[in-house]
């Protein structure tokens, strides 16, 4: 048992094959950058539909919501690489595949945009009205107080959620490697077969992610809580 | 020819649901006067200030701002048109608004609040803009806490700053809602001073308020709002010596006690 633990935590193995498990690293931040770029646009937009003055527009924007917020990533993951091409396929006559990378970012993308939606909606209607009155008397346009009102306010309001939700966000590019993505994960896996030595190389892995999430986000928790007090004190 | 007031209300009626809230109320505020409004709570005082600038479209009626329709235009044939959101936001930035809760920007410090509109909605440079904001915040005193966020304000600095945000679109009239209800009393005085002397340089000014020492010295007029209607208005001197309605007698009998 000690040599089993012994063996689990001697790392030397996982930096030997530093340079190929950084690169992998590398893919999980590019997927994590791009899912969460697009999700928080698409996360906004749905926001905006669910604030809406029209029906229909809000039902749409709780549709995006309900739908995306309650998928699994995982189920989400296999199901945009296998079966939306097609799907897509079908629909135009021609054969259609997506890259690996292009479908986890889609998949993680349509999962955390439903949770950034709720976040954006709960910070747009928790501005106090007065705000908006004040741009309006002004001659303030809509899209004016969207971007110069609403939104600074919002964004400083939901960091701490919006936080958890890139911490987790980040954790669900670890499954990306399913599809193939060659993230660290997936190298992980490839020296593993190769070395037959399973403990240290995914007791590395787990090591790695958790100091980058701990650092990052106590990093942004700490800046985040500086920045909101300022404002809301 | 007799001048265009600045602003003419007329006829305005609001009407929420079954509610009339408003029935019909007409005035004009002459260039350079100062107008209060008086009246009990639910009277319409802050729904018709709200009407005056558009926040409220009126059910029925219009207001003119030197002659111009707010809510419509006459098109080349002579027919009256509802003016575009677009339109009466071009329109309504000719009347600062200062509300009672002063609704001032929190993510924004004191001179970004001030400059915000004017480089927005005016469009000036913003070198421009800040020696415009700075004027304005040295003339309701807060030139020492341009680079404040209003939480680190009291109430009465929060409101001159939203008097001096207010000020620094050179707007053609000043509204006011209840601008000391929320102040305690003694940065009541602060920010009244600052109107005093607003009024004293001809500013052009609609003043809802409980403020009957206020309204008494500084407005050229006094209208005394009741159930949607006016119910009397005159000079204030007339108003508050030898009201002519029991209503208005019974309003003022509570502020003398």
């Amino acid at each position: 048992m000690p040599e089993a633990l012994k063996q689990a935590f001697d790392l030397s193995l996982f930096w030997e094959y530093r340079a190929i498990l950084l690169q992998g690293l590398l893919f999980n931040a590019m997927v994590f950058a791009c899912a969460a770029a697009v999700a928080l646009s698409v996360g906004l937009g749905a926001a905006l539909l669910r604030v809406n003055r029209l029906l229909p527009a809000r039902w749409l924007g709780t549709l995006h919501v309900e739908v995306f917020r309650n998928a699994p990533d995982y189920i989400m993951l296999v199901w945009v690489h296998f079966v939306l091409p097609l799907l897509i396929s079908k629909l135009i006559g021609q054969r259609v595949e997506f890259h690996p990378f292009l479908s986890a970012v889609i998949a993680l993308c349509f999962v955390y945009s439903g949770y950034f939606a709720e976040t954006f909606r709960a910070g747009i209607q928790a501005i106090p009205r007065g705000n908006l009155d004040a741009g309006r008397a002004f001659g303030m346009s809509e899209a004016t107080i969207l971007w110069r009102i609403t939104l600074p306010q919002v964004v400083r309001r939901m960091l701490p959620e919006a936080l958890n939700q890139f911490v987790s966000l980040f954790k669900a590019t670890t499954i990306v490697s399913l599809i193939a993505v060659p993230d660290l994960m997936y190298n992980v896996s490839m020296v593993t077969q190769q070395e037959m030595r399973p403990l240290p190389l995914y007791t590395g892995a787990a090591l790695t992610y958790f100091l980058i999430i701990f650092v990052l986000a106590s990093g942004v928790r700490a800046f985040s809580e500086r920045w909101r007090r300022k404002i809301l004190a | 020819m007799p001048e265009v007031p600045r602003i003419r209300v007329c006829d305005i009626h609001k009407r929420f649901g079954t509610l009339d809230v408003l029935r019909g109320v007409s005035f004009d505020v002459e260039r350079g006067s100062v107008v209060s409004v008086i009246g009990a709570s639910g009277s319409g005082k802050s729904t018709l200030l709200r009407c005056i600038n558009y926040l409220e479209a009126p059910s029925a009626g219009e207001i003119y701002i030197e002659g111009e329709p707010l809510g419509a235009r006459v098109d080349e044939r002579g027919r009256r048109r509802p003016r575009s959101l677009a339109e009466v936001n071009a329109m309504r930035r000719e009347l600062g608004v200062v509300f009672q809760q002063f609704n001032l920007w929190p993510h924004m410090t004191v001179l970004g609040n001030v400059i915000e509109a004017p480089i927005r909605v005016r469009k000036l440079p913003r070198r421009e803009a800040l020696a415009i904001g700075e004027e304005c915040l040295r003339r309701v005193r807060l030139i020492d806490k341009v680079s404040e966020y209003p939480a680190r304000l009291s109430g009465g600095q929060q409101q001159r700053a939203a008097i001096a945000r207010a000020l620094a679109m050179r707007p053609k009239a000043l509204l006011f809602d209840e601008p000391t209800s929320s102040l305690d009393p003694e940065l009541t005085d602060e920010v009244l001073g600052v109107m005093r002397e607003l009024a004293a340089d001809g500013t052009t000014m609609i003043v809802v308020t409980h403020e009957m020492g206020f309204a008494r010295e500084v407005s050229d007029r006094v209208i005394f709002l009741h159930d949607g209607l006016i119910e009397e208005h005159g000079p204030p001197g007339e108003l508050f010596e030898a009201p002519r309605s029991e209503r208005l007698r019974q309003f003022l009998s509570k502020y003398r006690r």
